[in-house]
């Protein structure tokens, strides 16, 4: 059955759950000018990405990467596979310790942080023990709640612009090798590469996708302009999450809640969840196609464990920020490799069943 | 004596309401047996009579009249002639031949007639509804769809109680995979008994029984029945229970009801999006009460904060308490009010508004702004189609209630996140329960 529209509004909105949170913290300490530069170049480097890994597996067919990778035999799937896991783990620890650092700072303060990791943890590894058709499902549900509070909070996040910041629009190419940038890439890598795993179990046309990308640009740009624009570069940089205080500068007068910046924080939690689950599901599936003895069930139940284990090892922000620069390595092999070896191993079996 | 007569009445040997009359016809002697409790002696008689007198006059065969009273058996055939008597069959036994006819009697009025329904209120639509009779129930459906592509099919489920489903289904618009799935578990386990609705959907169907809601959508309304049918779903009846079970159940059924359609196109969606609203504050209400007051009074206007702060002044004990007490009593009141006769249930309304109303705030127990969110949770759960599903909502909030108490509004988020996971995850042989219609040509019809 076809479910592009499931497939592609998943997409959009585990990339709008990225987008917020680091995001714009990166693109504005890596430059001081002319910040859609970099926001458009990294853009284009993922929508080439996402071309490339589309192409391969409309390539492959009916089958997840996975598969693939195991066919052409224990050199080429130790090579694509480990790394894969194991940035897929390091997603799970950097999201979930990240997450709940957030929530103690803005509103949880008194509840202690494995309480709050352990939920997340939780929720997603349920949400995975459902299966992919499922995640897909509840990502429907939870778009149609949760897509209208964000966009009406994205919208009146304009109210305390100032349009001359805009300026100036040219900058320095230094920005990349700014290591702020590089983290920047945290949006743009692993949020696609599910999309390689659902094949067997949900089938979608793959041009989609690359429209639900584009819908993205608008906010990658406006998540970054939105705190320089309300409070200009010089003061945007100095916080950890400047789109989160910029949002807190909004005032409703009509609503009854003090800080909105709450429902849409907790909205876009709600994504990340998703988000999680889908990294956890693909994790158990790669484990469990390498290993096929291993019972799903416990996958999940190890996995969720092993990263809230890690999580409780993990002491404050600045080792949390050093754990995400330790990605960025990572991060790049995965955002080049993975769309190209697909597209190439692909092409390769469909030649050698032409062949046949 | 004749050999099956001897047995039914070993077998029967018990039951004062059993008879077996001897008689003549045309020159031969026959026993009638029968439950004088299930079937009208005298009228059959004269019925019988009336067939007899024909047949001598037009110089019918014995055999021939046979045929025209009913289905003629095999008289070795004890199990089926024991239960065509125990759904109030005449058995006519002939004592020279052997033979034996089993004939469509007189039945003694034990149904009720076709009445409103009781347990749903219809709002400009037609006011039929089911009853206890299995035959009256498909008739009422027929007549609802003038089509000679409705199928019904029925079965006999269980050997030492015998209950008898019919499956409905529209042919042409309902996915015949599906059909088959179902047909093929009744005929499975058709050794089976049920006597309830979750015995069918564990034993017959194989449904798991862990579930919050039924995989059947029910109804009483022949009209929304006939609809379901229309969309391609199939329709369940079993004889003795007035309602229709519709299969597979889908998450629109909570929200849209077919009546909606015979109002304006405006007036449909407002009322369509009520009853969304209003089950959104059923499940959020408790919980932002909760964790308004107790975990992020901060994300309040500092005014609102500081008027809530008030009303719960002198309170003892911490929100979450409150609000539990307070939506146990509650429950209490509504499983009251269906327990009791029609005459006293306005006293428990009366009483229950006494507590939920002034005094229970005077007594600095629960707070003023609980009541008022209280009275709002359950108005609104009572928007939604259907009294199973209200069921599931009311049980659903409790979740919520407990995660706001720990997280505050990130727990009522993720609780929501939770839910929505559950409803998700559900599906009827495969077909999702927040799927629209039932995946063949639905989109159409839906």
């Amino acid at each position: 059955m076809d479910k592009s529209w499931q497939v592609t509004l998943i997409y959009f909105i585990t990339h709008l759950g990225l987008i917020f949170f680091m995001y714009p913290g990166d693109i504005i300490a890596s430059t001081e000018d002319g910040h859609w530069i970099p926001i458009v170049l990294g853009f284009a480097v993922h929508l080439g990405a996402i071309a490339v890994y589309m192409k391969g597996l409309v390539r492959l067919g009916n089958r997840d990467i996975v598969s693939m990778y195991l066919g052409m035999g224990k050199g080429v799937s130790l090579l694509f596979l480990l790394p894969i896991t194991v940035y897929f783990l390091l997603i799970c620890v950097v999201s979930v310790r990240c997450l709940s650092e957030i929530m103690t700072v803005v509103f949880l303060s008194s509840t202690p942080l494995w309480a709050i990791m352990f939920l997340f943890l939780f929720i997603s590894s349920y949400i995975a023990f459902k299966g992919i058709r499922s995640i897909f499902r509840t990502g429907l549900l939870i778009g149609c709640i949760n897509v209208p509070v964000i966009l009406f909070f994205f919208s009146a996040s304009f109210q305390n612009v100032d349009w001359r910041y805009v300026y100036p629009l040219i900058g320095k190419s230094s920005f990349l090798t700014n290591p702020s940038y590089l983290e920047s890439f945290f949006v743009f890598a692993g949020g696609f590469l599910f999309l390689g795993f659902t094949q067997p179990y949900v089938a979608y046309r793959k041009r989609h996708i690359v429209f639900g990308a584009l819908a993205l640009l608008p906010f990658f740009v406006f998540s970054v302009y939105i705190p320089i624009l309300t409070f200009g570069q010089a003061t945007a940089s100095t916080f950890n999450f400047p789109f989160v205080v910029a949002l807190d500068t909004i005032s409703i007068t009509w609503i009854m809640f003090d800080r909105i910046t709450l429902f849409l924080l907790l909205s876009l939690i709600s994504f990340m969840m998703l988000y999680l689950s889908i990294v956890l599901w693909s994790a158990m599936r790669v484990v469990n196609q390498s290993f096929p003895s291993l019972k799903p069930a416990y996958i999940l139940l190890a996995i969720p464990l092993f990263v809230f284990i890690v999580c409780l090892y993990i002491p404050d922000w600045k080792d949390i920020t050093e754990f995400y620069w330790w990605g960025t390595y990572l991060r790049f092999y995965i955002l080049v490799a993975v769309p190209l070896s697909t597209c190439f191993f692909a092409g390769r079996i469909r030649k050698r069943k032409v062949g046949l | 004596m004749h050999t099956l007569i001897q047995e039914m009445k070993n077998k029967f040997s018990g039951d004062d309401d059993f008879f077996a009359l001897e008689e003549t016809f045309m020159d031969s002697r026959v026993v009638l047996a029968g439950f004088n409790t299930l079937l009208d002696i005298a009228t059959t008689k004269l019925g019988l009579q009336a067939y007899i007198e024909a047949a001598v006059l037009t110089g019918t065969a014995r055999d021939e009249l046979k045929a025209e009273l009913g289905e003629v058996c095999d008289r070795s055939d004890s199990a089926k002639a024991r239960l065509s008597l125990l759904t109030g069959k005449l058995l006519i036994c002939f004592e020279d031949d052997g033979s034996c006819v089993i004939m469509e009697p007189t039945p003694k009025p034990l149904n009720r007639a076709i009445e409103p329904p009781i347990n749903e209120n219809v709002f400009q639509g037609s006011l039929n509804s089911f009853t206890e009779d299995i035959h009256a129930n498909i008739g009422i459906v027929r007549k609802q769809l003038l089509t000679d592509n409705l199928r019904v099919g029925s079965y006999h489920i269980g050997t030492e109680e015998t209950t008898k489903i019919s499956l409905l289904y529209y042919e042409g618009r309902t996915n015949m995979e599906f059909i088959h799935k179902l047909v093929g578990q009744i005929q499975k386990n058709r050794s089976r008994q049920i006597e309830n609705l979750q015995q069918l959907s564990k034993k017959i169907m194989g449904f798991p029984s862990w579930v919050l809601i039924s995989k059947f959508s029910q109804t009483e309304l022949p009209q929304e029945a006939a609809n379901f049918l229309r969309k391609g779903r199939a329709v369940l009846f079993i004889d003795r229970l007035p309602i229709a079970l519709v299969v597979p159940s889908l998450l629109w059924d909570v929200f849209f009801l077919d009546s909606d359609r015979n109002l304006p196109l405006p007036l449909m969606l407002f009322l369509r999006a009520l009853r969304l609203i209003g089950a959104w504050l059923t499940v959020v209400l408790p919980g932002l009460y909760v964790a308004l007051v107790s975990v992020n009074p901060e994300v309040l206007r500092i005014e609102m904060a500081i008027s809530i702060a008030q009303t719960r002044v002198g309170i003892p004990y911490p929100a979450i308490i409150e609000m539990i007490l307070m939506l146990f009593i509650l429950e209490l009141i509504i499983e009251a009010s269906i327990r009791l006769p029609k005459n006293i249930g306005p006293t428990i309304t009366m009483v229950g508004g006494i507590i939920l109303g002034q005094a229970v705030v005077q007594a600095k127990l629960v707070s003023n702004l609980l009541i008022i969110i209280l009275a709002a949770t359950t108005i609104s759960n009572s928007t939604i189609v259907g009294l199973q599903h209200s069921l599931s909502l009311r049980i659903s909030k409790y979740v919520i209630v407990i995660m706001a108490a720990i997280y505050g509004v990130l727990g009522i988020l993720e609780g929501l996140l939770l839910i929505c996971a559950y409803v998700a995850s559900l599906n009827t042989y495969g077909i999702p329960y927040i799927g629209f219609s039932s995946k063949k040509d639905e989109i159409k019809h839906g």
